[in-house]
C-alpha cells in the first residue's frame, strides 16, 4: 500500500517521509520557541514541547526515537546553558530537563518495541500457524476473524467467513447444541471434539480450544483430526463387525497362536463347556479326545499351509462336562497383532450324528410296525382264502352254481391279489432295511424266461415275440431276476389292451459291459412327469391320473428298481402315449466288486 | 399235527386236511403239542410260529433237541416275515415254510413234498 521513494541509497516510504517531515519540524519549532523564550526571558511551559517530537519519533521508531530525543536534548541544554551561565542552579535544571528527555524517549521506544514484538508474533502465529484460528463474538458468534488455514479446512477462504456466525459452522443441531452447552459451561475449554460441516456439507472432525479474549471476543484454536478420526472410525467399524460376526457366529471359531488359544467365541465356550478364562492361554489340543490326539497335531501342522488339509478334519471333543462331541474343523491363516495366528472354526456335527442315528432308529422302529401289522393282515387272510379253496376245489359237492362259482372265483383274486401287496409291502421294507443279500449264479437268460412265461401263463395273454440268443448267460441273483422280469411282463400285460404284443429283445455288443433286455409293449404308454413317479413306492396313490392307469403296480416296480441297483445295474424307460412303453434293464456282465449292498 | 393259536385258521386248516385225506391232530399251544409228541409223534408238524407261552422256534429247538425228532418234518405255517433267512440259517431238510395265506393247492403240494421224502 505504501509508495516508496529512493534518496540516496535507502528505500523510503511516504509515510517515513511524511513522519520525518513532522518530527523535523516539531523538533526545530521546539528550539526556536525555547531560544525566543529565553531570549525574552518568558518563563513558560518552553522545556515541555520537545515531547512533542520525542514522543512521535519514539513511538513510530523505536531505536531511531531515541536519536531524535538526544538531539532534542544536546538543543535544549545548549540554549539553556548559553542563557543561564554562570547560573548554576539553571544549569543544573536544565541538565535535568535533558536527562528527562533521553529517559521518556528510552521509555516510549522501549515500551513500543515490546508491544510491536508482541504484535508481529501473535500476528505470525495467526497467520503461519498450522492450526486454524479463529476470532468470533460471544454474543452473536459472528466470526471477526479467521486465518486462511481455518478457512481451508471447511472449504472457504478467510476473508468469506468474516461475518458469518461460528455456531453455523456445525454439521449437524446435536454438534451445535453440544457446543453451546460447553460454551456456556466454562471461560476456557480445551480439546472440544466435534464435526464442523464443510462447504460441501460433509463432516469435518476438529478438535476445538477457545478462551475469552478482552471484551466480547472469543478466540478458538481449531486442529484438523479429521483424517485420524475417520481413520480411526473406519478401523473400529471394521473391527467392530468382525467382532460381530465372530461373536455370534452358530460356529465355534477359535484363534491360535503359538499354539496357545488366545481367542474363542461364545458359540465355542457352549459347545466344550469350558468359560472363555479357562480357554484363553491354554492348547486346544487339551480339549481334543486323547484318541484322536495325534491326528489333531498332524492336522494343526497342515492347517498352517493348507485352509483345508487333507485327511482327517474330524475329530472329537471332550467336554467340560466329560460328554465327547464331533467336530468338524476349517482353518485359515490370520494376522492377529502383526503375528501370524491360527483361526479355526469348529463346526458341531453331534447333533447332526444324533439325529443320524434317530432317524436310523426310527425307520427301524416303522420297519417294525409293518412286520407286524403284515402278519396281522396276511393272518386273516387264510381263513377266507383257505375257505374259498375249499368251495372251488368241489363246487358241486358244495351245491355251487356257475354264477356262484364266478363270484367266488372273483373274491378268490382280490385275496390273492391282497396277498402279493402284502408280500411286496414286506419285501420293500425289507430291501430298504438293507438286510438283503444277492445270491450270485450263472444261469441261461433264455431258460429263465421261458420259465417265467410258462409259469406266468403270459402266451395266453399276449402275443409274445423273444428276440434272444439262446447262449446269454447272466451272472446274478436267479430269484431277484425272476421276479424283476416277471414284474416287468406283468406290467405288459396288465397296462395294455388285446390285441397284445410284446416284444422282448436283448441288446447288447460282445462288447458291451452290460446285458440289456428290452420288453416292448403296446400299451397305455406313460407320459415325461410320470417316468420317475413310477419306480416311487407309493407314489402312485398320490398321482391320480397315474393311480387310474397303473392301479395295480404297487410296489413291483420299486422291487424291480432296487433289486437292479442291488446288481450294480439300472432300469430305463422309454415310452410313447397310447403307443407303447420299453422299459430296459441293464446288468453288469461282470459281477461288480463292491455292489451296493443296501440297495439304496 | 396242527399248531396253532388263531381258531379260526385250526377249525379250517381241519377241514382242509380232512378234505385232502389226513388225520389232523389239533392242538393249541406248544405246551400241549411237545406232550402230544412225546405221546406218539405225529407224521408231520404244522407249527405256527407266533404263539404264547413258546413259540414255534422254541418248540422246534425241544423237538430236535431233547425230544429228539431230527427228522419229523416240521412246515412253518406263518404270517411273519422274514422267516425265509432264518430257515436258511438252520440248514435243516426236514423243515419247511408254509407262508399264510396259504392255498389250498400250495399246502397240498407242500404236504406231498415233505411227507414223500
Amino acid at each position: 500500500m505504501d509508495r516508496f521513494v529512493t534518496i540516496w541509497h535507502y528505500r523510503v516510504s511516504h509515510t517515513d517521509l511524511v513522519r520525518f517531515w513532522v518530527i523535523a519540524s516539531l523538533a526545530i519549532s521546539s528550539t526556536f520557541v525555547t531560544a525566543l523564550a529565553l531570549a525574552r526571558n518568558v518563563d513558560t511551559i518552553y522545556p515541555q514541547l520537545f515531547y512533542f517530537p520525542i514522543l512521535y519519533a519514539s513511538y513510530f521508531y523505536p531505536r531511531r526515537g531515541i536519536y531524535v530525543a538526544g538531539a532534542c536534548t544536546v538543543a535544549y541544554e545548549a540554549l539553556s546553558y548559553y542563557h543561564s551561565f554562570p547560573n548554576l542552579l539553571g544549569m543544573g535544571y536544565a541538565t535535568g530537563q535533558g536527562i528527562l528527555f533521553i529517559c521518556v524517549g528510552a521509555a516510549v521506544s522501549y515500551f513500543t518495541d515490546k508491544i510491536k514484538t508482541s504484535e508481529a508474533r501473535y500476528r505470525s502465529i495467526f497467520e503461519y500457524s498450522p492450526i486454524g484460528i479463529v476470532l468470533f463474538d460471544q454474543n452473536t458468534f459472528a466470526i471477526t476473524l479467521a486465518n486462511d488455514q481455518f478457512g481451508a479446512m471447511l472449504g472457504y477462504t478467510a476473508e468469506e467467513l468474516v461475518k458469518t456466525p461460528f455456531s453455523h459452522l456445525f454439521f449437524n443441531r446435536d454438534e451445535q447444541r453440544r457446543f453451546y452447552e460447553r460454551f456456556g459451561s466454562s471461560e476456557e475449554i480445551v480439546d472440544f471434539e466435534t464435526r464442523l460441516a464443510t462447504r460441501g456439507s460433509e463432516p469435518f472432525y476438529v478438535n476445538l480450544s477457545w478462551s475469552r479474549l478482552n471484551g466480547n471476543l472469543v478466540s478458538c484454536s481449531v486442529i484438523d483430526v479429521n483424517t485420524r478420526t475417520q481413520g480411526k472410525e473406519a478401523a473400529e467399524d471394521h473391527a467392530a463387525r468382525y467382532r460381530q460376526v465372530t461373536e455370534s457366529s452358530p460356529t465355534g471359531i477359535v484363534i491360535i497362536q503359538n499354539m496357545q488359544i488366545i481367542y474363542t467365541n461364545p458359540s465355542f465356550t457352549t459347545f466344550s463347556g469350558y468359560a472363555r478364562d479357562d480357554l484363553i492361554g491354554r492348547e486346544l489340543s487339551a480339549f481334543v479326545h486323547a484318541d484322536d490326539a495325534t491326528d489333531f497335531q498332524g492336522y494343526l501342522k497342515q492347517a498352517e499351509t493348507h485352509p483345508l488339509p487333507p485327511g482327517k478334519t474330524e475329530f472329537r471333543f471332550l467336554t467340560k462336562t466329560g460328554e465327547t462331541k464331533l467336530a468338524t474343523l476349517f482353518s485359515t491363516m490370520i494376522k492377529q497383532g502383526g503375528k501370524p495366528a491360527l483361526l479355526i472354526n469348529i463346526v458341531d456335527i453331534s447333533e447332526r450324528e444324533k439325529l443320524k442315528d434317530q432317524i436310523e432308529q426310527d425307520s427301524e422302529r416303522r420297519r417294525g410296525v409293518i412286520s407286524t401289522v403284515a402278519h396281522e393282515l396276511r393272518t386273516p387272510l387264510q381263513p377266507i382264502m383257505g375257505y374259498l379253496n375249499l368251495l372251488m376245489q368241489d363246487p358241486k359237492g358244495f351245491g355251487l352254481t356257475d354264477e356262484t362259482k364266478n363270484i367266488l372265483d372273483r373274491c378268490l383274486q382280490s385275496v390273492d391279489r391282497e396277498r402279493q401287496i402284502i408280500n411286496q409291502m414286506l419285501e420293500f421294507s425289507v430291501l430298504d432295511s438293507g438286510k438283503t443279500d444277492l445270491d450270485y449264479s450263472t444261469f441261461s437268460l433264455s431258460a429263465l424266461l421261458k420259465n417265467i412265461i410258462e409259469t406266468g401263463g403270459y402266451m395266453m395273454k399276449a402275443d409274445i415275440a423273444i428276440e434272444i440268443p439262446l447262449d446269454v448267460t447272466f451272472e446274478a441273483d436267479q430269484n431277484k431276476i425272476y421276479v424283476v422280469i416277471n414284474s416287468m411282463l406283468s406290467n405288459a400285460v396288465n397296462y395294455s389292451k388285446p390285441p397284445r404284443r410284446i416284444k422282448i429283445i436283448y441288446r447288447s455288443s460282445s462288447s458291451d459291459t452290460h446285458h440289456r433286455l428290452a420288453i416292448q409293449d403296446n400299451g397305455v404308454g406313460i407320459t415325461g412327469t410320470q417316468l420317475d413317479a413310477i419306480f416311487e413306492p407309493f407314489q402312485l396313490a398320490d398321482s391320480e391320473k397315474l393311480s387310474r392307469k397303473y392301479d395295480r403296480i404297487g410296489l413291483s416296480l420299486s422291487i424291480a428298481k432296487k433289486y437292479i441297483q442291488m446288481h450294480g445295474g439300472y432300469i430305463s424307460v422309454d415310452s410313447i402315449v397310447s403307443v407303447g412303453s420299453t422299459f430296459t434293464i441293464h446288468i453288469p456282465k461282470i459281477r461288480p466288486k463292491e455292489v451296493v449292498k443296501d440297495g439304496t | 399235527m396242527v399248531v396253532e393259536d388263531d381258531q379260526p385258521i385250526l377249525e379250517l386248516m381241519e377241514i382242509l386236511l380232512r378234505r385232502l385225506g389226513y388225520e389232523p391232530i389239533l392242538v393249541m399251544n406248544g405246551l400241549e403239542a411237545l406232550e402230544e409228541v412225546k405221546k406218539s409223534p405225529p407224521e408231520l408238524i404244522l407249527l405256527d410260529i407266533m404263539m404264547t407261552p413258546i413259540n414255534g422256534w422254541e418248540i422246534l429247538e425241544k423237538l430236535r433237541g431233547e425230544y429228539g425228532q431230527k427228522d419229523l418234518p416240521v412246515l412253518l405255517f406263518t404270517a411273519a416275515p422274514m422267516v425265509q433267512k432264518e430257515v436258511a440259517k438252520l440248514n435243516d431238510p426236514a423243515l419247511g415254510i408254509l407262508q399264510k395265506p396259504v392255498s389250498f393247492a400250495e399246502l397240498s403240494a407242500a404236504l406231498q413234498k415233505f411227507l414223500s421224502r
